[in-house]
């Protein structure tokens, strides 16, 4: 693991000089490195006497000529309050950084639900298992020497190789499982290792909302600016003005959720080569959460790391746990190229270090699973898509079919509630069905409190009985009669 | 093979973890440096996971009975009483445990106090939050603590300690006196600590490992955090814990949601099993370990090396190189490789103090594990044993001469032959 002494510099043998940007104003302060390798705090977690400017984002520009670097001393950074300032008596004992952190909506309704005994079609996972094969092949792992014990920290090699084997399968992109593959503990600490590797305070990143509330926490944590462009019903079309016009020279990164939690959306070609083509011009990253990749009921996911110009500014998330049912075991992975997959690992080793390890040799089996898995997947998903969709219709919702995931937006207008988290307390404690408010979810609640979350990663009779409980107690409001 | 670079106990850039982990393989080398077992993981615990995943226990779940058993046993253990739903976070290892812990109290400009030697990732974990680390030096040959050189180091600044009880690399079992020093000093100074407690289990010879927040006013400003896998012989399982006080504890399982949403859900049930265990497996733990830390102190001195200090806890043994090796403690690994086929680990990366009287040993020690069979540890001897006998005499077999220079920015390793006549491949792997 790389902690380079005082005295040394150690660059990723993979690096090409020619890609060097200097980051800063002034000569003497300026620190060249590679665009888009890791965040301010991270470089200076490696290399303590690394001289880093706070000099703004703009000036960033490729530099041509070959590597350097200057050896100054560490230049203070002097921003916020000064040494002394904070009188040491009344400093708080938690961090800062948790005044960003807001309590999830998903613990509230999970007791609410439990409490009154309510169906959950609110939390985002299954109340069915994987496959057998898969769970043997843990078991199998759990009995053999060795595979009990701390694995190679980004991967085990075998498990790095069949996900490079999968996304070529899926893209046709080749990639090094060795250089550009990173496993995670679930896709959930791949976004806070590429949040923590790569995004620096104050960097601006781009949201779709509504988006899943662990982007907006962990951007909150390293302290990035969001900005927000919002997509509507009834097709939650990505405006292109308003995308457009997020984007500026300030802007690190943009994050895309395909296919999309909580609306099912399925970015198109065109809207995914639209935001390609804003990235490459203003040279950012794209993020993209793909973990609903192989729950696809109309139309076709595509990578946008494998649009034109794309890999090298890209990072592709995905996991075991949406697509076998296997939520709990907190497998997931990040796909970068070289010098961005070098940040993601750094963070990475400091957050968990390593990855559950029979759990990794399971995930080997499970991704060596037949076609006929995902084609079977896609049909049961589909069969609950319709029963959830029928039965919601029918009770008066106006419903936003998805063209993906195991969520589905519904406007609950039609009864008279004044936001959606008065619906959804309404709907769990006089209706016995546990969905999500989904106003959270926005940058601006404003844009999401007509609109209500259900899941249908549930078994179906669980599906059934919950829309029975809605057509018994769920009312329309009794029209008034002028 | 690569694993034991994962300890990173090395302060050396990862081209020469890389080198040397590659000269090890090469050599079909004996692994006495990764901090994990070679031995199976116990049936019970083994039995316990499986049975979890044959009932469905695979999906995100938090597991209230796994932060009962946590409170229960810290309560058995240390005679502190918990509140199991309001102070226990579940973590994916104890690693996850620390770096929560620390992005939950530690803000940026904060100072936080090390003890040195230490394990590499405390300091990382204060620099990712913006903190600076400052190292205190415990003193060889007992790795003693100087209260008033702790003393000297704390200041306003100070939001936290991190204490490592029983101590990686040393061994070392923090005494009563020393903890109760930690604990005016933290009081004094209105800081926190923070604990690493993953060896608790692992002491011997009588000593006690107590937890510093059971000292005066400590449990009111300690975070203890533990995990099952050195214990269960378990370390790629990633389940650990962390104790706080309530306010605290809530921010610390804030940031984990956030980090890693939850840890593995059929280990965390595993673990509920496994921290139910009686007396008698710690019983049996603890002499199974005795046994081979004796084999391997035994093995060290015969080699030449002194144990100046025999670990009471953890399973590691700390040795210092003997005085006539002229070379430094990289270079002595490098040879062991090579000429006994058996791999330790320098202990240059552990030593983080700045000062000339750390300079003048902190390339004279080596870390040894024996948390490995007995018929491994058995044969690392033989071969160290023969290593022995080549080496004695006028000429060593293969002299290596180390060296590491920085140019513009790059860190070469180089190790050459001074021996003529050998064959390319032992100056090959650079």
């Amino acid at each position: 693991m790389m902690l380079a002494s005082s005295c040394s510099l150690q660059w990723p043998s993979s690096l090409d000089p020619a890609k060097v940007v200097v980051i800063g104003e002034q000569a003497r302060d300026n620190l060249a490195f590679p665009r888009g390798i890791v965040a301010r705090r991270l470089l200076s977690a490696l290399w303590p006497s690394l001289p880093c400017s706070r000099s703004p984002v703009a000036g960033w520009g490729i530099r041509r000529q070959p590597l350097t670097v200057m050896a100054s001393s560490v230049v203070d950074d002097g921003g916020g309050l000064s040494a002394d300032s904070v009188p040491k008596a009344h400093a708080p004992q938690i961090s800062r950084r948790l005044a960003n952190l807001k309590p999830t909506v998903f613990t509230k309704f999970s007791v609410l639900a439990l409490e009154h005994n309510a169906i959950n079609l609110g939390q985002g996972f299954p109340n069915f298992d994987g496959p057998e094969y898969i769970k043997e092949a843990a078991i199998e792992a759990i009995n053999t020497v060795g595979k009990n014990q701390y694995a190679r920290g980004h991967g085990i090699p075998a498990l790095n190789a069949s996900i490079a084997e999968r996304f070529n399968k899926e893209t046709g992109l080749t990639v090094d499982p060795e250089a550009e593959v990173t496993v995670t503990s679930g896709c959930s600490e791949a976004i806070a290792a590429t949040m923590i590797g790569l995004i620096n305070s104050g960097d601006e990143v781009i949201l779709f909302s509504p988006f899943y509330d662990s982007y907006e926490a962990t951007l909150a944590m390293v302290d990035a600016k969001i900005k927000s462009v919002t997509l509507r019903p009834p097709d939650f079309a990505v405006p292109v003005e308003e995308l457009k016009s997020a984007f500026s020279s300030n802007t690190r990164a943009i994050l895309v959720n395909t296919p999309h939690n909580p609306t099912g959306k399925i970015f198109s070609r065109t809207e995914l080569e639209l935001i390609a083509s804003l990235c490459k011009e203003h040279d950012a990253l794209a993020i993209s959460d793909e973990v609903y990749d192989k729950l696809v009921f109309e139309g076709e996911h595509i990578s946008i790391a494998s649009l034109e110009g794309m890999f090298e500014r890209t990072i592709t998330l995905n996991s075991l746990g949406k697509t076998f049912s296997l939520t709990g075991w907190k497998i997931g992975w990040a796909i970068a190229p070289p010098h961005l997959t070098w940040g993601i690992r750094q963070a990475h080793s400091y957050i968990t270090f390593a990855v559950a390890t029979p759990l990794q040799w399971a995930t080997v089996a499970a991704l060596k699973s037949p076609d006929s898995y995902y084609e079977e997947l896609v049909e049961e998903y589909s069969a609950r898509k319709e029963i959830l969709i029928e039965g919601l219709k029918d009770v008066g919702f106006e419903v936003y079919e998805p063209k993906g995931t195991y969520f589905v937006m519904a406007d609950h207008t039609p009864f008279g509630f004044k936001d959606d988290t008065e619906f959804c307390e309404y709907l769990v404690k006089e209706v016995g069905v546990a969905a999500i408010p989904p106003s959270c979810f926005y940058s601006n609640p404003d844009d999401g409190k007509h609109l209500v979350r259900f899941a249908f990663c549930k078994d179906v009779e669980t599906i059934k009985e919950a829309m029975g409980r809605l057509k018994a107690k769920l009312k329309r409001p009794a029209l008034i009669s002028s | 093979m690569a694993q034991f670079l994962a300890d990173r106990a090395l302060n050396l850039t990862s081209s020469n973890i890389v080198h040397l982990s590659r000269l090890a393989e090469k050599f079909n080398a004996i692994n006495l440096a990764e901090g994990f077992p070679d031995f199976p993981a116990p049936p019970a615990i083994k039995n316990a996971a499986i049975a979890a995943i044959n009932a469905d226990f695979n999906q995100y779940r938090h597991v209230q009975g796994l932060c009962d058993q946590v409170a229960a046993m810290f309560e058995t253990t240390q005679g502190l009483k918990v509140n199991p739903k309001t102070q226990v976070t579940i973590c994916c290892g104890q690693s996850e445990a620390l770096v929560a812990a620390v992005l939950a109290v530690i803000n940026e400009r904060d100072e936080v106090v090390l003890l040195d030697p230490s394990y590499e990732t405390y300091e990382a974990s204060v620099k990712l939050a913006g903190a600076k680390a400052k190292h205190v030096s415990l003193d060889p040959p007992n790795w003693n603590l100087d209260i008033l050189r702790l003393e000297n180091a704390m200041g306003s600044r100070t939001k936290a300690v991190i204490v490592n009880s029983p101590h990686n690399p040393t061994g070392k079992v923090f005494n009563e006196e020393e903890l109760a020093d930690i604990a005016k000093l933290c009081c004094r100074f209105d800081c926190l600590a923070i604990t690493d407690e993953v060896y608790e289990h692992l002491v011997y010879t009588g000593t006690r490992h107590r937890s510093l927040a059971t000292f005066p006013g400590m449990q009111d400003r300690t975070i203890v955090t533990s995990s099952i896998s050195k214990t269960f012989s378990v370390t790629g399982w990633r389940i650990g814990w962390a104790i706080a006080p309530e306010a605290i504890s809530s921010a610390i399982g804030s940031i984990h949601e956030k980090l890693v949403d939850s840890a593995p859900a059929p280990f965390q049930e595993a673990a509920v099993s496994a921290l139910s265990s009686g007396p008698e497996y710690y019983l049996n733990l603890r002499a199974a370990y005795l046994d081979r830390r004796n084999l391997v102190c035994e093995m060290l001195e015969e080699a030449g090396l002194s144990v100046q200090y025999k670990p009471e806890g953890s399973f590691f043994v700390f040795a210092r190189l003997p005085e006539t090796y002229p070379l430094k403690d990289v270079d002595y690994v490098a040879e062991l490789i090579k000429s006994a086929g058996v791999v330790i680990v320098p202990g240059c990366g552990f030593f983080h103090a700045d000062s000339s009287s750390v300079d003048s040993y902190k390339d004279r020690y080596v870390r040894v594990a024996f948390c490995k069979n007995t018929a491994t540890l058995l044969s690392a001897r033989e071969a160290i044993r023969r290593h022995c006998k080549k080496s004695k005499g006028s000429e060593p077999a293969i002299m290596l001469t180390a060296s590491y220079g920085a140019t513009e920015g790059s860190t070469v390793w180089c190790i050459s032959c001074t021996k003529s006549g050998l064959p390319n491949e032992f100056v090959s792997a650079v």
